[in-house]
């Protein structure tokens, strides 16, 4: 046999850690132990972030085995394969070996007492599988084969083999070098080199010392023997948006490690870190596992176990009470998408539709609202219709991510994105604030200003539409009112030059990145949260839907406009006549905009509120959230962890997750609707969502409609949740035909075929008359209407995107401002499809050097704050409880650019003060120079009450005011914030 | 199967019965008996004597270790370690706290070696393991830098090793008791080629100094200790008339030179 060896592909690899989780899953190693480690690169000359996957070099001089004192040694390299392993019972823990190595790649068990190292997974090459972090990498990084095939493999390629034999050791892991000129956003030299550093406070090792003390949960830390698996379960992961099949393993009734499921034919087994990690979300001695009643004061934190029909029987008494001296619109219903989109489209749903309150609402107008108006302006309903396919999104010839970081927020679909832009030599542009991992891989990074991307689309079509690159044929056979909105930024003059000083891009740049979207044989455009979270955050999507629609990138492979995501559309209705009449329309669409009617019972009161998510932490504002929090009469926490919303509620009641219930995974990027069984029971007492609302329900007279019956997932989903043409097919039987337990929808039959890519010419929208391509009023994508156009003057807006950008920046532009606070009704918006919603009407002021912006200039706030999603192993609050994502990264940061550090005398890891406006909270810096010099960017999803580092959640810097008139989307993006240390 | 191991919980509760023993047997023993506080007495010469035999555990250690006789190293590593720990607190009461003469630096080499061990496996033991991943320098391209002389050493330790062990390969050959009681010469000439290496590899140099030197440190201590105890159980069996400076002597000895 010849010399085995992993192939680790530079260019591939997007620091996500995933190798990591699974090599621990894999080996049941503990904190602090490790056999491969991906390390952060930055330098504080340029842009540059690497990534490099460390792991044993299995050299053909190992310095290790030398250095082993024991006789006969403790390490041995198989001559055979080549392979060098630790023999850990010969090993008696004194660490030379560690010493030794020179790459680094000896791990030690801190608790265990003896060397480990990488030696290439034995078991799963025994049975014919790759090693663990080989065959789970979302971005196709790492290899595994025979030396030889592999070099051959890269030659092929044409790709470069790093010598970094510095020792004449003779490593045998092979890297291949990045694509030149493919490396950094200022296109300078390949990395990573020895000049380069990582971010202090991840490798603090005070941080680290917290898992030391704990130890490892079930089942790391276990000999082998102890947790073999006998028995493997298809299902899929819910812990965020891209949805992936998974597989679970398990030995008896315990689950003992999750995995990819090889047999996707789309994702492959690929499989992101926090997937592998909700294994420490299932054995976890952190979960809430019995019901509790408040005995402290609201916030306090101080509870009583009680039994479950004691709690739902008060908590129905004590709705009753509220209803009767409220109204019943007086409960406001907060579900997260945590709870997964059975409950909350559909046990909720029904619950909220017998009980008789307009005010229900999940996170989506803190995410996404933006973009589902826009999509439902212009196409006729929400999300793309395009697939990660080979065939569809896999042919591209260019992909501009403009605020998407989809490699740290979807980081196995931009595994796929990265290979094909690879392998089919395909451009890659990223707009946004932050040199993200995401324009680590890309071609060119366009540092936008936050809150400006509008500006940047307006310009870009500025020029296409000027210089006659756009696709005619498609807008004149395609699109309504694209000749009126050419005309309109055509006299407004949103041309490049005028984009330029509000942007922060040259103008030439905007020029050139315009002219290759629109010369492109097929351009992805992605946006995301970074357009989303803003407000302008409806127009901005729609005029980037424009740009994508001018250059006929829409209705065909390879060619789209990408904001996740395209939820299925559950939307199951309770008998009429059992539905009270709701007297009242919805205070907001925004739950930031039921702070008011909570606090003041303006303009009528919300007194209770069932909570299924964490929006202590997560809801913009959170001072004066907590103060209206603390004046409710009544309050539910239904969740998997007690967090800070957990202290002020009446009642916690524990839930069951993923495979705990029965649930299809969040909503997803492409279509697939993903089928999460019940394989496990949930810890102590908690209960699927489900079973929790219909007990409720019960109680409260609802049983004929939330049935006993529906307690069970499936039968739910097959006679409640699918009642429409796109998901009539996706039934339970056809969900478990296949191996990977998903379906793509529309499906409107259980026979029908799914279908890659819609809307392409020549076919029909689901539910559409024949012929009818798109599912709008006209069949066609709409740009401009009369019927739009009056939509948008009840808000006082024109329907032809004008820009305006936010209150909070470092120059002046146009912002918006709305007329009617939250305490007034308003106007009744006529953007919201789920009922008569509250909005406000609003106008755009003009910017005259006196605006809001210039107040808090001279006030001191002279930096751009930007929240967003923190790296791959972290997803909102939940992962805060799994002591490995922990490790990965512990605590909450601060990015700030090294002019700036410099100038305030900040130094990397060291503790700062953020404070906006409406607050200030604490973070460890992390400066590194992928970011505009102007700008600091904080992540979300830290809180006070998480056990492992606890910290003061972002979004007291935020602002609940700040809100689209269109979406009622918040912005969370873009506020001016003073730095200092803390 | 389960390595043997002492983890970290029971080596603080050993070293803590042990703290806490010693403390309490050192406040009574003004008030012990006599016998108790002569260290050559009957008792306290036992003591002595089986805290010594107890202490040689960690020499077979060493030679189990080192020659592949004997069983599992680890196991013998944790005999090493409850064996040093008792063999430590015998001779501490062995003593009987007469700490103003030379065989107390023994004792004090004791407690140090206990110490480092017990720091080493506890403490070290986490920056051991956070040393992982942390040369990411290694992985930069090779610059032009000079591996010359890195290769001429590597030559000269094949050309060498033809002669110490002509059936080994370089890359995975390293010396033992074997070799140096075989071919003494040869060995040290491979020893200080292997020095040499390491030298130009500075692998040392990159970790901390504690991480570095620790273990050098504990076995410099043990042969310190070892040497001394040699000579202390000479000098009381063969010098007693020296050690008893012209008192009684009452404890078992061969001559009182």
């Amino acid at each position: 046999m010849s010399q085995l060896a992993l192939m680790i592909d530079l260019e591939r690899c997007f620091g996500c850690k995933s190798c990591e989780a699974a090599c621990k899953q894999e080996h049941r190693l503990g904190p602090g132990e490790y056999r491969n480690k991906v390390v952060w690169l930055g330098d504080f000359e340029g842009e540059g972030l690497d990534f490099l996957t460390l792991t044993c070099q299995h050299c053909e001089r190992p310095a290790c085995l030398r250095a082993c004192p024991v006789n006969p040694k403790a390490i041995d390299r198989n001559p055979a394969t080549g392979v060098v392993r630790v023999l850990e019972d010969r090993c008696t823990g004194c660490g030379e070996c560690v010493i030794a190595c020179p790459y680094s790649a000896m791990g030690y068990d801190p608790s265990g007492h003896h060397a480990v190292k990488c030696d290439l997974c034995p078991d799963r090459r025994s049975a014919g599988l790759d090693p663990a972090c080989a065959s789970i990498c979302p971005g196709h990084a790492i290899s595994f084969g025979e030396r030889e095939e592999l070099l051959a493999c890269a030659r092929g390629d044409e790709r470069s083999v790093r010598d970094h034999d510095h020792f004449l050791l003779k490593p045998q892991t092979i890297y291949l070098e990045r694509i030149n000129g493919n490396s950094r956003g200022n296109g300078s030299a390949v990395s990573p080199t020895e000049f380069e550093r990582r971010p202090a406070f991840v490798d603090a090792p005070k941080a680290h010392q917290v898992f030391a003390e704990k130890g490892a949960a079930f089942p790391y830390g276990k000999v082998k023997e102890e947790v073999k698996a006998d028995r493997v379960e298809p299902a899929g992961c819910n812990i965020c948006f891209n949805c992936c099949s998974a597989k679970f393993h398990f030995k008896g009734n315990e689950l003992v490690q999750i995995t990819g499921n090889d047999e996707d034919p789309v994702l492959k087994g690929k499989l992101c870190p926090k997937a592998q990690m909700t294994l420490q979300m299932y054995h976890n001695e952190h979960r809430l596992t019995r019901p509790m009643k408040r005995v402290g004061k609201r916030g306090e934190g101080r509870f009583e176990p009680i039994g479950w029909d004691q709690a739902l029987d008060e908590i129905a008494e004590k709705l009753k009470g509220v209803r009767d001296k409220w109204g019943a619109e007086a409960l406001a219903l907060f579900i997260g998408t945590r709870t997964g989109l059975i409950t909350k489209n559909g046990y909720v749903r029904l619950f909220q539709q017998m009980w008789g309150t307009p005010n229900i609402e999940g996170t989506d107008p803190f995410c996404a609202t933006g973009k589902s108006v826009a999509y439902d302006l212009v196409q006729g309903i929400v999300g793309s219709g395009n697939s990660y396919t080979p065939e569809d999104m896999g042919s591209a010839e260019m992909y501009l991510y403009i605020g998407d970081n989809q490699a740290e927020t979807r980081p196995v679909y931009f595994g796929m994105i990265n290979d094909w832009r690879i392998k089919n030599r395909a451009k890659m542009a990223v707009v946004d604030p932050r040199y993200t991992v995401t324009a680590s891989k890309a071609d060119r990074w366009l540092p936008i200003r936050p809150g400006t991307d509008m500006a940047l689309g307006l310009a870009m079509a500025h020029h296409i539409l000027s210089s006659g690159l756009h696709d005619r044929a498609f807008c004149e056979s395609w699109v309504v009112g694209w000749e009126r909105w050419r005309d309109f930024i055509f006299e407004r003059g949103y041309s490049p030059e005028w984009a330029a000083p509000l942007t922060g891009i040259p103008a030439g740049d905007i020029r050139s990145l315009a002219e290759d979207v629109a010369r492109a044989d097929g351009c992805v455009i992605f946006g995301s949260r970074g357009l989303n979270q803003h407000t302008n955050s409806a127009q901005t999507n729609r005029v980037l839907m424009y740009l994508a629609a001018i250059t006929g990138n829409w209705g065909r492979k390879g060619g789209t406009y990408f904001n996740m995501t395209a939820g299925p559309p559950i939307a199951p209705d309770a008998p009429p006549e059992r539905r009270p009449k709701m007297e009242r329309p919805r205070v907001r669409r925004s739950p930031a905009g039921w702070v008011e009617a909570m606090r003041r019972g303006e303009p009528y009161p919300i007194k209770a509120l069932i909570s299924c998510n964490n929006p202590l932490a997560q809801w913009p504002g959170l001072e004066e959230v907590r103060e209206a929090f603390r004046d409710l009469d009544f309050m539910v926490h239904i969740e998997l962890f007690p967090n800070e919303t957990s202290a002020f509620a009446d009642y916690v009641l524990p839930a069951a997750g993923g495979i705990e219930k029965g649930e299809i995974g969040r909503t997803n990027d492409d279509r697939r609707i993903v089928w999460i069984e019940k394989l496990i029971d949930p810890p102590g007492e908690a209960k699927p969502d489900g079973w929790i609302w219909i007990e409720l329900g019960r109680r409260l007279g609802f049983g004929d409609v939330l049935k006993e019956k529906y307690k069970d997932s499936r039968v739910f989903w097959d006679e409640v949740c699918i009642d429409n043409d796109h998901l009539r097919g996706v039934t339970q039987r056809r969900l478990h035909a296949n191996p990977y337990r998903w379906v793509r929808f529309p499906v409107a039959s259980e026979d029908a075929p799914e279908q890659e890519t819609l809307y392409l010419e020549g076919t029909t929208a689901v539910g559409q008359p024949a012929g009818k391509r798109f599912p709008t009023p006209s069949g066609k994508l709409e740009f401009w209407t009369g019927e739009m156009e009056e939509k948008f003057e009840t808000l006082g807006l024109s329907a032809l995107p004008e820009f305006y950008s936010e209150r909070e920046q470092l120059v002046d532009m146009p912002y918006v401002e709305l007329d009617h606070g939250d305490a007034a009704m308003g106007v009744i918006s006529p953007f919201h499809k789920s009922g008569p919603t509250g909005a406000s009407r609003c106008r755009i002021v003009a910017p005259d050097g006196e605006g809001p912006g210039a107040a808090l200039r001279a006030r001191g706030f002279d930096t751009e704050l930007i929240t967003g999603r923190p790296p791959a192993p972290h997803f909102h609050s939940w992962t805060h409880y799994f002591w490995q994502a922990q490790e990965m990264w512990p605590d909450q940061y601060c990015q700030i650019h090294p002019d700036r550090a410099g100038a305030l005398g900040i130094r990397d890891g060291e503790k700062v003060r953020v404070e906006t406006a409406h607050g200030g909270i604490e973070a460890v810096a992390w400066v590194n120079a992928g970011i505009r010099p102007t700008a600091v960017f904080i992540p979300i999803g830290w809180g006070e009450k998480q056990p492992y580092h606890p910290w003061r959640p972002v979004n007291f810097l935020t602002d609940k005011n700040q809100r689209d008139p269109v979406s009622d989307q918040t912005n969370l993006k873009s506020l001016l914030c003073r730095v200092t240390r803390a | 199967m389960r390595r043997p191991d002492i983890d970290d919980r029971l080596l603080a509760r050993l070293i803590f019965a042990a703290a806490v023993f010693l403390t309490t047997y050192f406040a009574f023993l003004p008030n012990l008996p006599l016998e108790w506080r002569s260290p050559g007495s009957p008792r306290l010469y036992l003591i002595g004597t089986a805290g010594s035999a107890l202490l040689l555990v960690s020499v077979i250690f060493l030679l189990a270790k080192r020659t592949g006789r004997g069983g599992s190293p680890s196991a013998w590593f944790a005999a090493h370690v409850v064996t040093a720990m008792a063999g430590a607190v015998l001779v501490s009461v062995h003593s009987a706290g007469r700490l103003r003469y030379a065989p107390a630096l023994l004792l004090l080499a004791l407690l140090g070696l206990v110490a480092l061990g017990v720091w080493a496996r506890i403490r070290l033991s986490r920056r051991i393991s956070a040393t992982f991943a942390t040369k990411h320098g290694s992985f930069a391209p090779v610059a032009g830098e000079n591996r010359e002389r890195l290769q001429a050493v590597i030559r000269e330790k094949e050309t060498l090793l033809e002669r110490l062990d002509p059936g080994a390969r370089e890359g995975t050959f390293s010396l033992t008791l074997v070799h140096w009681l075989r071919r003494p010469a040869a060995s040290r000439a491979y020893a200080r080629l292997v020095r040499e290496e390491h030298r130009l590899l500075g692998t040392r140099g990159t970790v901390s100094v504690a991480q570095a030197y620790w273990r050098r440190v504990h076995i410099a201590l043990s042969v310190f200790f070892v040497l001394g105890l040699i000579g202390h159980v000479a000098v009381v069996t063969f010098w007693a008339g020296y050690v008893s400076g012209g008192e009684e002597i009452y404890w078992w000895h061969i001559t009182a030179w």
